[in-house]
């Protein structure tokens, strides 16, 4: 992808989703891969913020390239890496259109300035509405997008099942663990077909067998369509690594006595695929991951 | 990925983990002497019971002249009922409080929806500090206005309680987090549906429970209010008129009727929080 992986084929078209209805016309509608994969996804250009005096984002500048790989149907997951308070939560709510930069664009595949609603965001506390159950969370989630009732009980009642959930459509969200809620907030995103997801913290307090359940999550719903992208904002080195293909780090720049002399910006980026670290079961036991590891958890310090 | 995740084993309740734990854990005589100790259902009623029990003994045995026998206090309540009227009384107050409540909460919840709109937050700021003025003063501008009578107490009534239910309600919504709006756009709702599911129908139960709360402060205020104007009659009336007369034993069988048909209501009220919003009791048992 940004880097360049060797070239490819153009994609053969993807198969229907076999739960998303809309996924398929999305897809159609969607413009064709170039040969090369070199689609951008996600163009974020020189994007300034301040927030109370303070420059929290200083020319933040990324790419997203449809990732391609013949006769697969390969969605994107990119991790943005940061230490807590860098502005990670506050270029997430400028990409899902929450709000605007100071200056700067954000573009997704069909246009700029993306509208709060176009882009899917799945919140680290995981906000559903308490007064409805499970199943009327999803249910809201499809009428919002302009379902009619009886359809957005259909497809909720189906993805509730794909995510295993079922058993728990009655529920109401105090009634359901902590794992459970982030899987209902990832599949209220689902109801209508986002190529964009953008996930806060998704490996935050998860056990180590929770941790890799969401690492799976995250893959397998990526790759449902050729032109998904999940942007994964986390401090996890070792899971953002395992589950991406690409990984950016913002940070901001220090004086030599550690003082902040910066707004954040994206300072160092990986591609996991040219690496030859993604997509690959089992990645996290390779020695080449655990130098990549290393080497990222050294530049971490230095954000 | 994605497989349901086992649902949880109940935890007994009130089993010991371990012998080692058994024996550190107090017994339950011990608990209800401990701080911060949560008792059974059964330990809860029996101590309601016993302070209930050591209240009446008290009563019975009451040195004070000025505080009339149960006996006494029950024979004034029968004469009351039977021959003093009590019965339409309390129907006449039980009216007056339901007019009251039922314009307090439309005046209330209009004013604190409202909030969400910046142009009418000075306003709803300006309501709730009217609740320092006092009901006493206002009675003779509030007369004039609305010619006294049923409608003077009404409007005196709801005016007492909304500038409190604004106070409360205003403060429920300006408090609801900005994730629940962000999480409702990213949805791609737009904003009168995020109203309604934020706004409106995520802070039901809250609004229930304020009108229960304003609903004792109505009740509490029911008595001076009826005081001010006595020709309809109501249980305020009838005690202010007991007082008069000095008969303390009447007096002690209407303030006894006030509080348990507010306990009552009080009880209705909850039960209407626990059927339409039956989500509340699990926020609790999930704390």
């Amino acid at each position: 992808m940004t880097t360049g992986g060797p070239p490819t084929p153009p994609s053969p078209p993807s198969p229907p989703s076999p739960f998303l209805t809309v996924a398929a016309a999305a897809a159609a509608a969607a413009p064709a891969p170039a040969p090369g994969g070199e689609d951008v996804l996600l163009d974020v250009r020189d994007v300034w913020q301040k927030l109370g005096g303070n420059q929290i984002l200083e020319g933040v500048t990324l790419q997203v390239k449809d990732r391609v790989r013949p006769g697969l149907v390969t969605g994107q997951v990119v991790a943005l890496l940061g230490p807590s308070g860098v502005g990670k939560t506050r270029l997430i709510r400028l990409i899902s259109g929450l709000d605007r930069p100071d200056r700067g664009n954000i573009c997704g595949v069909r246009a700029c300035a993306l509208p709060a609603g176009s882009v899917g965001v799945v919140f680290q506390s995981y906000p559903l509405l308490r007064h409805h159950t499970v199943l009327g969370n999803m249910m809201v989630a499809g009428i919002a997008n302009g379902l009619p009732r009886e359809e957005a009980k259909t497809k909720a009642e189906m993805l509730l099942k794909r995510f295993g959930l079922d058993q728990r459509a009655d529920f109401f969200p105090a009634k359901i663990s902590g794992g459970q809620r982030q899987r209902v907030a990832i599949a209220q995103q689902l109801m209508r077909q986002k190529q964009l997801l953008l996930m806060d913290e998704p490996f935050s307090g998860l056990d180590p067998a929770a941790l890799d359940d969401v690492i799976k999550l995250l893959i397998e719903v990526a790759h449902m369509d050729e032109l998904n992208t999940i942007v994964v904002v986390t401090h996890d080195i070792r899971s953002a690594l395992i589950a991406s293909d690409t990984v950016f780090m913002l940070g901001r720049e220090r004086a030599a006595d550690g003082r902040v002399t910066s707004g954040a910006r994206i300072k160092h980026q990986y591609d996991l695929v040219a690496k030859g670290l993604a997509w690959r079961p089992g990645i996290e036991r390779e020695p080449e991951f655990r130098e990549l590891e290393t080497e990222v958890k050294e530049h971490f310090r230095s954000l | 990925m994605s497989a349901a995740a086992p649902a949880p084993a109940p935890a007994p309740t009130g089993a010991p983990a371990s012998p080692a734990a058994a024996s550190a854990e107090p017994g339950r005589l011990a608990r209800i002497f401990l701080p911060n100790r949560a008792v059974d259902r059964a330990t809860a009623i029996g101590l309601v019971a016993l302070w209930t029990a050591a209240a009446f003994i008290v009563w019975l045995v009451s040195p004070w002249e000025s505080l009339p026998g149960p006996g006494e206090v029950w024979r004034a309540f029968g004469a009351l009922w039977w021959e003093g009227g009590m019965g339409p009384e309390m129907f006449t107050t039980l009216k007056l409080i339901t007019h009251a409540l039922f314009l307090t909460i439309v005046i209330s919840m209009a004013l604190s929806y409202l909030t969400v709109v910046a142009f009418f937050r000075p306003l709803v700021s300006a309501v709730s500090k009217l609740r320092f003025l006092g009901l006493t003063g206002l009675v003779f501008p509030f007369t004039l206005l609305t010619g006294g009578g049923y409608a003077l107490k009404v409007s005196m009534l709801t005016f007492g309680m909304t500038t409190f239910f604004v106070t409360a309600m205003a403060e429920v919504v300006m408090s609801i987090p900005r994730e629940q709006f962000d999480h409702m756009r990213v949805l791609g709702a737009g904003e009168v549906r995020i109203f309604w599911e934020v706004v409106v129908r995520g802070t039901l139960d809250r609004a229930l429970d304020i009108t229960r709360q304003n609903l004792a402060i109505g009740w509490a205020m029911i008595t001076m209010v009826e005081g001010i104007s006595r020709a309809e009659g109501g249980i305020g009336a009838l005690i202010l008129n007991q007082n008069k007369h000095f008969h303390l034993a009447e007096v002690y069988a209407v303030l006894i009727a006030i509080l348990v048909v507010g306990l009552l209501l009080d009880y209705l009220m909850g039960l209407v929080v626990r059927v339409l919003c039956p989500y509340v009791s699990l926020d609790l048992v999930a704390r």
